[in-house]
């Protein structure tokens, strides 16, 4: 899925981040990176996003090498891609539901499946009931859950979390890291960014450590993560309304992860 | 295109929000817009007026003293009327001149009757289109008997001469106020897309496109436009009327009436609005579109 080759990152001001990076990441794995401040953690994850370019080697995400990829073409490479930031980034003057919902809307969903799939996803990360909210009005745990949602419902095939546990309490915390395996055991691979190292031991994950721009360890992949049935909390569950639980299969935006990776591949990037 | 509402509401919503410099632009706009549209009213006007006084304006073409009654009317009147450019041809006799003089001037020409008259035969000609008076001149000069012409033509010319001064001074000034109002609404687009510079990280980093970025802020160029355009229409025709008035108090003049240039300056108006609308938005927006997640939010 994710595959760095000899990937290396001088910024203009002379700062080497990564040195001769070799990462492979195969798809439904659930992995922590891990390193102290400066390391190179957000650099590797700006390289995944493709906001950043390398300054040697190549990268291929699904199969694509993306150090070639046009620039009119990263918007469809983002789309199979969730992302979570350590500070959530929600937009203040926007509900929860309407936070959710943009993430949709700027990839041109309709209204009608917007409201169905954004019900779903709050349901499914527990806050159906605080979808007319504010951020401001919501605790860190449950502001990171509406991040966390946004990053889900476009359905994509890989969330990046960038220190999600960050502004957030330790019990929250882990409630959050249990959130990403749920998604994870439905087949989602997750890269989770993180310096909490005790947070990381609780979970039985693969874990990358970088320091100074190099991989000094890496654990490998995680056994038997690969056949885990889909499972969803019964708190989750019981959040969702019944007429769109039956719908959920018709609900999911799938197609629109496929019309996205099509178009990487055709290069109908047509809207440029 | 999927999500065109979407985009169309989030472009008129930010005129509202950003209503300060909305405002501000909406101003400069509309100042650019009256300016231009009165140079070309009183371009319009003053073409009309010329055009009002080349059908009026007679020129005098004397002719020479060995040129008597019958040859002028036989030989040099067809002549002239021959020419292009001449709508009328009439001959005036020296001796209607003449009385014409006594009328005027009292009994002090009592004397210059039948061979003491000294005054030529002549012609009134009228042109077709006075702003080829030189060359119109030119040719009947050409004609043999005839001496000189009289120059009636410092009206028309004056005439002339402001309404290209009017042009001239009217396209510098849209030129000037043109770019103000570029620059203005650009700022006012960047100033929004700055206050929405969150909203855009994320947009980004959900896989929208630039069109998708960049369109609601050409919109809300384009509403800035459309509403200059209108607010500038409705005021012009107050304007043009008020000056109408004022104008005519002084100068008895046929001016053209609004209603026939209504639609026209409304349209143009919109259109002006909208094309420097846009293209203020266009300027700004490059900036972010080339900027990337942290880099958008200036950290």
């Amino acid at each position: 899925m994710i595959q760095f080759k000899n990937v290396s990152k001088v910024y203009p001001n002379g700062t080497r981040a990564l040195n001769k990076v070799n990462i492979s990441i195969e798809k439904g794995e659930f992995v922590f990176i891990v390193g102290a401040s400066g390391a190179g953690k957000s650099t590797f994850l700006k390289l995944i996003m493709k906001e950043e370019q390398p300054s040697s080697g190549t990268i291929f995400i699904n199969g694509i090498n993306t150090t070639e990829m046009k620039r009119r073409k990263v918007p469809y490479l983002r789309r199979t891609m969730g992302i979570v930031f350590q500070d959530f980034r929600l937009i203040d003057k926007m509900t929860v539901f309407d936070n959710v919902a943009f993430a949709m809307r700027v990839i041109g969903a309709r209204p009608r499946a917007v409201k169905k799939r954004v019900h779903y996803i709050l349901g499914l990360v527990g806050l159906k009931d605080k979808a007319k909210s504010r951020p401001a009005e919501l605790s860190g745990g449950e502001q990171q859950r509406v991040s966390l949602a946004r990053a889900l419902v476009n359905n994509p095939t890989l969330i990046i979390a960038d220190e999600p546990t960050g502004n957030i309490d330790p019990e929250m915390s882990f409630e959050i890291i249990e959130l990403l395996n749920e998604i994870n055991k439905q087949g989602t691979t997750i890269i989770v960014v993180t310096h909490e190292h005790e947070l990381v031991q609780k979970f039985k994950n693969r874990v990358i450590e970088i320091q100074d721009g190099e991989v000094i360890s890496d654990t490998g992949a995680a056994t038997e993560k690969a056949d885990v049935p889909i499972e969803i909390s019964e708190d989750a569950l019981a959040q969702i309304p019944e007429e769109i639980a039956e719908e959920i299969p018709d609900v999911s935006s799938e197609e629109l992860n496929k019309e996205a990776l099509q178009a990487i591949v055709d290069g109908e990037a047509a809207e440029e | 295109m999927r999500g065109f509402g979407y985009l169309i509401k989030e472009g008129v919503k930010s005129v509202w929000n950003n209503r300060m410099m909305s405002a501000a632009s909406i101003g400069v706009l509309v100042s650019c817009l009256l300016i231009t549209g009165a140079a070309m009213l009183v371009s319009l006007n003053v073409r009309s007026v010329v055009e009002q006084v080349g059908k009026d304006n007679q020129i005098t073409v004397f002719l020479t003293e060995d040129v008597d009654e019958l040859t002028a009317i036989q030989k040099v009147g067809p002549e002239i009327r021959r020419l292009d450019n001449i709508s009328a041809c009439e001959f005036y006799s020296k001796d209607e001149a003449i009385v014409e003089w006594q009328n005027e001037l009292g009994p002090l020409f009592g004397e210059l009757q039948g061979e003491e008259n000294p005054l030529p035969n002549a012609f009134h000609v009228t042109m077709v289109d006075l702003s080829q008076y030189a060359d119109t001149v030119a040719n009947i000069k050409g004609v043999e008997g005839v001496d000189i012409i009289s120059d009636r033509s410092d009206v028309a010319k004056r005439l002339t001469d402001l309404d290209r001064l009017v042009t001239q001074v009217g396209l510098w000034l849209v030129a000037a106020l043109a770019i103000i109002s570029l620059f203005i609404i650009s700022n006012s687009v960047r100033m929004t897309m700055y206050s929405r510079r969150f909203e855009i990280s994320i947009m980004k980093s959900v896989g929208a496109t630039n069109h998708f970025v960049r369109t609601p802020f050409v919109i809300e160029g384009i509403v800035l436009g459309i509403l200059s355009g209108v607010i500038a229409s409705v005021i012009i025709a107050f304007l043009y009327e008020a000056m109408i008035s004022a104008v005519k108090y002084i100068v008895p003049i046929n001016e053209i009436p609004y209603s026939e240039l209504s639609t026209q300056m409304t349209i143009g108006f919109i259109l002006f609005g909208m094309v420097v609308g846009a293209t203020g938005a266009l300027i700004s927006i490059g900036r972010y579109l080339n900027m990337e997640g942290g880099e958008i939010l200036g950290w």
